[in-house]
């Protein structure tokens, strides 16, 4: 190719490249964009607008909040400049990894879960030492054996969320943090409704609590 | 004068007897600020404050930025939510009770750009999960979505 044609080509694409980039910013207005979520799971974006339903079913595809064009592909130079702060802003996703904790029966950790909430402490702590600003979230289990008679599984669930609670704040006090460093924590109970063993929801492995950090 | 049963003085007088409880759980965080840069602000019943790391989102926050700023929220059901300059939101409903199957998370997005990543609740009961715009109303299925919503005049 020679230097005439380089140019002419340079030209063309530049021409192009003028009459896309208008097209995008006078066509944008207000529009949703779907994406693929961090676990690579595509859903759906339903939107209601004054012309009727539009439905996103296509990983980039746009919908106009007016309804007034058909859904259309969002280039990722446009996603860019529309997103790119509100992308970057993005809080970390949660920890979802720590391992769950399990009870004998009643708010008593196995020995087990007593070493794997260690780890947990040091992860949080760790954490903290880096600067990041934690939330946790601790939610308790039962399985569908009945409680004793005056209990219920759905108390029983928050009874063990909030012995762990006690037990991380303490163990994260013991390993140098200070109270006010203390990330806050909630706790919840799922009672007997979310049984971890879903063909067996007696089953003694569904005693247990969950620690999410985020 | 005859006293006769006044239902509504009955059911102003147990709205009064329930109301603090339901003030108290209002007060329960339903998230935290994440990450900020520039100038966000949160505002809870009036009361506004400016959003740092840590800073508490609560049921009816509003969440604004101005121009030039960013602001990332996490919430209990790990969803994700972050927005871009210029903008502004409220949280107008939020439920996450599992064992009771109350779930719900309906925002309004006045203007700006949002991008948003679906939690539990929209796992858990895809049709509880909204987001209002001045122009269509946003329903979703378990995904992330980025939304930008333009002043209407």
């Amino acid at each position: 190719m020679n230097f005439t044609h380089q140019t002419t080509l340079l030209a063309a694409t530049t021409a192009l490249l003028a009459v896309l980039a208008g097209c995008a910013a006078k066509g944008t207005g207000s529009y949703v964009v779907l994406l693929r979520d961090p676990d690579g799971n595509a859903g759906k974006v339903i939107v209601q607008t004054p012309q009727g339903e539009q439905v996103l079913t296509e990983v980039f595809k746009g919908a106009a909040l007016d309804g007034k064009r058909e859904p259309f592909f969002v280039m990722q130079d446009q996603l860019q400049r529309d997103f790119g702060a509100a992308l970057a802003a993005t809080a970390p996703l949660p920890d979802l990894s720590q391992k769950p904790m399990r009870f004998g029966g009643g708010t008593n950790l196995t020995n087990e879960s007593a070493s794997d909430l260690e780890n947990t402490v040091r992860a949080i702590v760790a954490s903290v030492r880096a600067g990041r600003s934690l939330d946790i979230s601790i939610i308790g289990h039962a399985d569908t054996l009945p409680p004793a008679p005056g209990d219920t599984n759905q108390a029983l669930g928050l009874r063990r969320a909030d012995a762990v609670k006690a037990l991380l704040e303490k163990q994260m006090l013991s390993a140098g943090l200070r109270a006010s460093e203390i990330p806050p924590i909630a706790t919840a109970s799922h009672g007997d409704k979310n049984p971890f063993n879903k063909a067996n929801p007696a089953d003694g492995i569904n005693r247990r609590v969950e620690i999410t950090i985020r | 004068m005859k006293r006769r049963f006044n239902f509504r003085q009955a059911l102003a007088g147990l709205i009064l007897t329930t109301l603090p409880l339901f003030s108290q759980a209002q007060t329960e965080p339903i998230g935290y600020v994440k990450t900020v840069t520039g100038e966000a602000w949160v505002t809870n019943a009036g009361e506004r404050v400016r959003a740092q790391r840590g800073t508490p989102i609560l049921l009816g926050s509003q969440l604004r930025t101005q121009a030039g700023a960013s602001l990332g929220v996490s919430f209990k059901d790990n969803t994700l939510m972050s927005f871009g300059p210029d903008t502004e939101l409220t949280v107008d409903e939020y439920l996450y009770e599992p064992a009771d199957e109350q779930l719900k998370l309906s925002t309004r997005l006045m203007r700006g750009t949002l991008n948003y990543i679906a939690g539990v609740i929209a796992k858990l009961k895809p049709d509880a999960v909204s987001v209002r715009t001045p122009l269509g109303v946003i329903g979703v299925r378990g995904t992330q979505f980025l939304v930008k919503a333009e002043d209407e005049q």
